[in-house]
């Protein structure tokens, strides 16, 4: 599903990421963890196209298509959601409106008929309801003056509505009390499936508790520096990344 | 300020040469069978004007506005009965209409309400204060130029206790008068009688280049209540030139909104004169201009005794090489304590080029008053772009949505939900073109 090969990325042509290499097969969920620093925002940002992220080297393949110099919207209607880790605010657009827009918008890039105003108010009830989210927040704009925890759980009903077939999850975690870790990561648990993939980047093992992923990646110095299993983050929790930066830990 | 006058002197004789063209088409005018009082306007008026001329950067308050379409156009007052051709459907299918075409009153297309009295200009045996109290003409070139081609325009009065129960579309429509850009003078004063209601919607509109230089009084009696949302219609060849002057008497309330889809260059003025105690008084607004379109809102209200509040709150995109001006003042006069005066000024730029002048002020002499105001200008936040890209909204429809959001704050002025409609439509159309364009 997706194929990263030799990734080298410059921010503001400062190089981030030094040739990493990944492969995520369909429906299978990857954690990438790393120290701060190691190039795990950027990874997810290179991903979903953010201008000022530069591919210099490298290649990425996704569906079988080089995205490499695809725009965002592009990206996001070939299958690709990036959960923010820090959600923006738009003040003046309704987060009804918001969803509603970007349902239609891939709808209309996969040469669907706009979805019906029922059926998305049923969709959209059916999904807040699941993620435990007051009605109300549907009318404010978009994360204005919600809470820490309200915008993860805004990034995952996102994440419900429009389906995605590779959901990016930069440090969904951070922030986050037991509480709202736990609606969140049940939010995601509910996606899974044979023909969706996850990618969570996260710095804590914590999350990973309640997301079991099937592989788990140590990003350091802008490079993967080991592969395991979901037993890899037990011992990073253990150890720290000391062993992987070349530093004290 | 001596500086600025010294750089800006200029021989009488110069002056002079510089008005009289814009009086020439007057002499049409001379031997007409205008009343007394008008004739005694128009020469006082022209006396005026030919000793000023139009205002040069060096004027205050004329040092951002730009002038340039107006003086390199080629505009011909005619005083010759036009025939209508290409009039837009009404704005609201039920509504009252008033049709003016260059300037001129169409009685035969207009439609009223029961009681409501309309009377052509020239028609009025008397002068009406109203009329004649335009402020001072040697600081007003283009209250004096108006003045000095007096002739065409109305009288709407709306008497005691009425509630007119439909809107009254004002239209002023102008069109090429044999093959020449016209250019209007249309004076109007709009009556309100004591405790009486109405909504006026004010379009301004029309096929080619003109130059409107328009006049307006608004005279609201006791407790009157006068919703005026004016329309002006994007057209890169309109010269648009005039003055709102809203006398506010006891207890009245004022809402106006005017929304400007583009033009050549204009300034709308709005003079919120509030004379008695406890009255309300709103001007606000929204502009989108580009290319090389300019626009200047400049407003002054005028609070002269207790317990008013006036608010002002305009909001602009601004694309391509486009200027847009906002001068806004509140003047608060020593009786008039206990006044809340609010004003705002917010302008967004689509291109590195497009250029937004902010002038707020504040002139308060009273001792107890809550007065703000707040300006800003900025561009797109490009990390709520990449967001909703990265839901899979393309740019052009991320672009509207966030410029259509800014703007759709100031609409939340507008009270009457039809109109906010229609102007949010406005907005939709510009929004629309611009991706077209852009694509």
């Amino acid at each position: 599903m997706l194929k990263i090969e030799n990734l080298h990325a410059t921010v503001d042509g400062r190089e981030v990421l030094k040739g990493l290499t990944l492969e995520i097969n369909s429906g299978e969920v990857h954690a990438i963890m790393g120290p701060n620093g190691s190039g795990k925002s950027t990874l997810s940002y290179v991903l979903a196209g953010r201008d000022g992220y530069d591919v210099t080297e490298g290649k990425i393949t996704f569906m079988g298509h080089d995205i490499g110099e695809m725009a965002p919207e592009e990206r996001a209607a070939l299958g690709i959601f990036l959960a923010f880790q820090y959600p923006v605010e738009i003040p003046g657009v309704t987060t009804t409106t918001f969803l509603k827009t970007a349902v239609n918008a891939l709808r209309k890039a996969h040469g669907a008929a706009e979805i019906s105003p029922v059926d998305f108010l049923k969709l959209q009830k059916e999904k807040t309801a699941q993620l435990g989210m007051d009605a109300d927040f549907l009318k404010r704009g978009v994360n204005v003056g919600f809470s820490g925890g309200e915008k993860k759980r805004n990034e995952v009903l996102q994440l419900a509505m429009l389906q995605p077939k590779l959901a990016i999850l930069d440090e969904t975690d951070s922030g986050l009390d037991i509480d709202a870790l736990k609606v969140v990561a049940a939010g995601v648990n509910a996606l899974r499936a044979e023909d969706r993939s996850f990618l969570i980047i996260t710095h804590y093992q914590r999350l990973l508790n309640y997301i079991k992923p099937d592989v788990v990646h140590v990003l350091a110095k802008g490079k993967i520096q080991r592969t395991g299993g979901p037993e890899l983050a037990l011992e990073l929790e253990e150890n720290g990344y000391a062993d992987f930066t070349g530093e004290a830990a | 300020m001596s500086a600025v006058v010294a750089k800006n002197f200029k021989p009488v004789e110069a002056v002079r040469a510089e008005a009289l063209p814009w009086l020439a088409d007057a002499a049409a005018l001379r031997a007409d069978s205008a009343p007394q009082w008008i004739k005694a306007l128009r020469d006082t008026a022209t006396e005026s004007f030919t000793a000023t001329a139009l205002p040069t950067l060096g004027w205050e308050g004329w040092q951002y506005t730009n002038l340039r379409p107006l003086l390199e156009g080629d505009f011909t007052y005619s005083p010759a009965p036009v025939a209508p051709a290409g009039l837009p459907a009404p704005l609201l299918a039920d509504s009252y209409r008033i049709v003016l075409v260059n300037g001129q009153l169409q009685k035969s297309l207009c439609t009223l309400p029961e009681g409501a009295t309309l009377t052509a200009l020239m028609d009025l045996a008397a002068a009406e204060e109203e009329l004649i109290t335009a402020g001072d003409l040697g600081t007003s070139p283009f209250v004096a130029l108006n003045t000095a081609y007096m002739r065409d325009g109305f009288v709407l009065d709306i008497p005691k206790g009425a509630d007119i129960d439909k809107p009254i579309e004002i239209l002023y429509w102008h069109q090429a008068a044999r093959d020449a850009a016209p250019a209007v003078y249309p004076r109007c004063l709009i009556r309100l009688g004591e405790n009486s209601g109405m909504t006026v919607l004010e379009r301004h509109a029309g096929t080619g280049a003109a130059f409107s230089n328009h006049y307006a009084g608004i005279v609201l009696k006791p407790a009157a209540r006068l919703r005026l949302y004016r329309f002006i219609d994007e057209n890169d060849g309109l010269c648009l030139f005039g003055r709102t002057v809203v006398r506010s008497q006891k207890n009245s309330v004022f809402e106006g909104f005017s929304c400007v889809s583009g033009v050549a260059a204009g300034r709308q003025e709005f003079r919120l004169q509030l004379l008695d105690p406890a009255i309300s008084s709103s001007i606000s607004g929204v502009y989108m201009l580009k290319g090389r379109q300019s626009h200047d809102f400049s407003i002054l209200a005028d609070h002269f005794e207790p317990d008013g509040t006036s608010e002002q709150h305009f909001k602009g995109v601004i694309d391509d090489q486009s200027r847009s001006v906002f001068q806004g003042k509140i003047h608060v006069h020593r009786p008039a304590q206990k006044t809340d005066g609010y004003q705002s000024h917010h302008a967004l730029l689509l291109s590195g080029e497009a250029e937004a002048c902010a002038k707020p002020e504040l002139e308060i002499y009273a001792d107890d008053v809550k007065c703000s105001h707040g300006a800003t200008a900025g561009m797109l936040d490009t990390s709520a772009l990449f967001y909703m890209q990265s839901r899979g909204i393309p740019l052009e429809q991320a672009r509207a949505l966030l410029i259509q959001s800014f703007l759709g704050e100031t609409l939340e002025r507008v009270s009457d939900d039809a109109v906010r409609a229609l102007y949010a439509a406005r907005i939709a159309a510009w929004l629309g073109a611009e991706t077209a364009e852009a694509a």
